[in-house]
């Protein structure tokens, strides 16, 4: 019975991912579900790396923004001005957020900002960025900036279709979850679930509490800055207002949705939540402005009211029933 | 330059007194059932579109208004208390955001849907012209907008002074079950300090209308602004919150002068994140 539960497990896992990687070939032409299916996986990483310090480590970081949009500026930056191929400065991105990461971090963390206040002071730092490279006109300004034009081009990461994206972004993913996964199993994961449980026990139990935080903090600016590197090739552009307050919040949204700590529960919650958002953006938004947004907030309450554990607990229920059923029989 | 910097300094003050009366309500929200409430600043802009609506359709001044939106802020506060915030009480702390944000997005969106996305704003409001004082004009609007908020503050201080009510909700706040077990219903105490709490917006959002227009993305600002206020006044503190409502209006306005009038949020934020790791109980903590 072990077996062929395992074997179950293993089918599903590489049903879903024949799914991923053939979708986009069955659709190939319509670059609109392209996007749509880029920007649930681009969610799906935000939220997915989000869980490392949100999910695991307790802290409720709203700045996701500011790493997007450090990493966009960096590879976008270097792009334009020493024509540096984007798949570097993915990694000098990554790079950047992890420094300006640990700037911020470290103080806040020695401190003692935390719940609620390292909330809002994550929060506030998007917005100081987003103004900071409105201001600085030498690198960022009130108009968008232009990545140079490429009918095809690997080396500048420039395609026609939005093809390429949907995998890399799917790559970007995988690389996320095996993280997560790996944190997970690791002695930094157990530290961080301990800290995030009850900090002061944590740190009576000999857990220093400021270096975990901190290397959690590191991990997930790397992920969501090498992310925004990408969503700037993607775009074509780089603009202040990557440096997004609303996205910052939704990526924490679909974190709680999805259900703190587990590892496949942002995935869900951004393939079912952006899906629906989507969907009501495009069949309501063109009579009602605001109306999908109306919808989209009553399900999200809903959700934070009647499954505050999260969709995660919920759906993995429905399988462990489904798969008692299958093997029983 | 003096010059220019002092009246700056002076029209950030008055401005800052709005600010302090917004963050009181957020503070009675806050401090008494230690919800943190994300939609505060949506609130706010609520009230200015209800400020709008009730200008518009009763041909009255926005100064006027706050006797009709106070009560239907009230009115909605406690509604949402019973509806939301009653249920997250016992959940975690992410869960009572997860659903503030929830309320946040949905009042967005709405007045959005009701009144679109363009600014609104009334025609001019009877508290016009300035005042000349010396070289500086104090300008009508913000004085009298200063002067009525800080008797709305007075006026939250004695009722949570002298009566029975008020001290019910100082209680809850201070011990919940010490003050549960002399008698204090912690339902109706909560709900009146929630209900309190937006109701107040409305006065701010009535005299903001004076002045500014409205837009729907407005909420965030307000919310993040009285948050910082609320952090640099630290808990239990209602002078305390003055002084720093004046403080930031007073910080925001020199800073747009003297450096760039885009970076006003920047000042703010600044501002916020550098008491946060000084003072993290803010200067005038009581708790």
């Amino acid at each position: 019975m072990r077996r062929t539960r395992e074997g179950l497990n293993r089918l599903l896992l590489a049903a879903l991912l024949g799914v991923a990687l053939l979708l986009p070939i069955a659709v190939r032409t319509d670059q609109y579900t392209l996007v749509l299916l880029t920007t649930i996986l681009l969610y799906g990483v935000l939220a997915t790396a989000w869980n490392v310090i949100g999910g695991l480590a307790g802290q409720l970081d709203l700045a996701a923004g500011a790493y997007l949009g450090l990493g966009a500026f960096t590879a976008g930056t270097l792009l334009i001005r020493l024509n540096v191929s984007p798949w570097l400065g993915m990694v000098l991105g990554g790079l950047v957020a992890v420094g300006f990461a640990v700037l911020i971090g470290y103080p806040l963390f020695r401190f003692g900002v935390k719940e609620v206040w390292y909330a809002l002071s994550s929060a506030a730092l998007v917005e100081v960025l987003r103004v900071t490279f409105l201001i600085w006109s030498q690198v960022g300004g009130p108009v968008e900036r232009y990545l140079p034009y490429h009918e095809w081009s690997f080396y500048h990461l420039r395609f026609a279709t939005y093809m390429p994206f949907y995998y890399i972004m799917l790559g970007l993913l995988a690389l996320a979850l095996l993280v997560n996964h790996w944190i997970r199993h690791s002695k930094l994961g157990y530290y961080l679930m301990a800290l995030g449980e009850n900090e002061e026990a944590a740190e009576v139990l000999g857990v220093n509490t400021q270096k975990c935080k901190l290397q959690a903090l590191a991990i997930y600016a790397f992920l969501v800055g090498v992310t925004g590197s990408i969503y700037a090739c993607m775009y074509g552009f780089i603009h202040p207002n990557f440096f997004s307050g609303p996205m910052s919040i939704e990526v924490a949204i679909l974190g709680i949705v999805g259900g703190m700590g587990i590892t496949y529960g942002p995935v869900m919650a951004a393939i079912l939540l952006v899906s629906v958002r989507e969907f009501l953006r495009a069949n309501l938004g063109g009579q009602l402005e605001g109306l999908y947004l109306v919808v989209y907030a009553t399900v999200l309450i809903l959700i934070a009211l009647f499954r505050p554990q999260g969709l995660g607990p919920m759906l993995r229920q429905a399988y462990d029933r489904l798969l008692s059923r299958l093997v029983k029989e | 330059m003096t010059d220019t910097l002092l009246q700056n300094l002076i029209n950030g003050a008055l401005t800052g007194c709005i600010y302090a009366l917004i963050a009181l309500g957020l503070s009675l929200i806050f401090g008494v059932m230690n919800v943190v409430n994300f939609a505060h600043g949506d609130f706010v802009m609520l009230s200015m579109y209800l400020t709008f609506w009730i200008g518009l359709w009763a041909g009255a001044d926005a100064v006027f208004t706050p006797l009709l939106t106070f009560p239907a802020l009230f009115l909605i506060g406690v509604l949402a208390y019973y509806a939301l915030i009653d249920r997250t009480l016992r959940q975690k702390y992410v869960t009572q955001i997860a659903v503030t944000v929830g309320l946040m997005t949905f009042l967005r969106a709405l007045t959005q849907l009701v009144w679109k996305a363009q600014p609104r704003a009334l025609p001019y409001s009877i508290i016009q012209g300035n005042i000349q004082v010396g070289p500086y004009t104090i300008l009508a609007s913000r004085l009298v907008s200063a002067v009525v908020s800080v008797l709305a503050i007075a006026g939250v201080y004695l009722f949570l002074s002298r009566t029975w009510a008020g001290r019910a909700i100082r209680a809850a706040s201070d011990d919940l079950d010490a003050a549960s077990l002399l008698g204090v219903p912690y339902r109706q105490t909560y709900a009146l300090a929630f209900g309190l709490g937006s109701a107040l917006t409305a006065i701010a959002g009535g005299l903001l209308m004076t002045f500014q227009q409205v837009d729907p993305t407005m909420g965030v600002r307000f919310g993040l602004l009285s948050w910082c206020v609320l952090a640099m006044a630290g808990l239990g503190s209602i002078p305390g919150l003055l002084i720093s409502g004046i403080i930031v209006g007073a910080a925001e306005a020199v800073g747009m002068s003297l450096w760039d009038p885009r970076a006003r949020s920047l000042i703010v934020y600044l501002l916020f994140i550098l008491v946060l790791w000084l003072r993290p109980r803010g200067l005038f903590g009581r708790k």
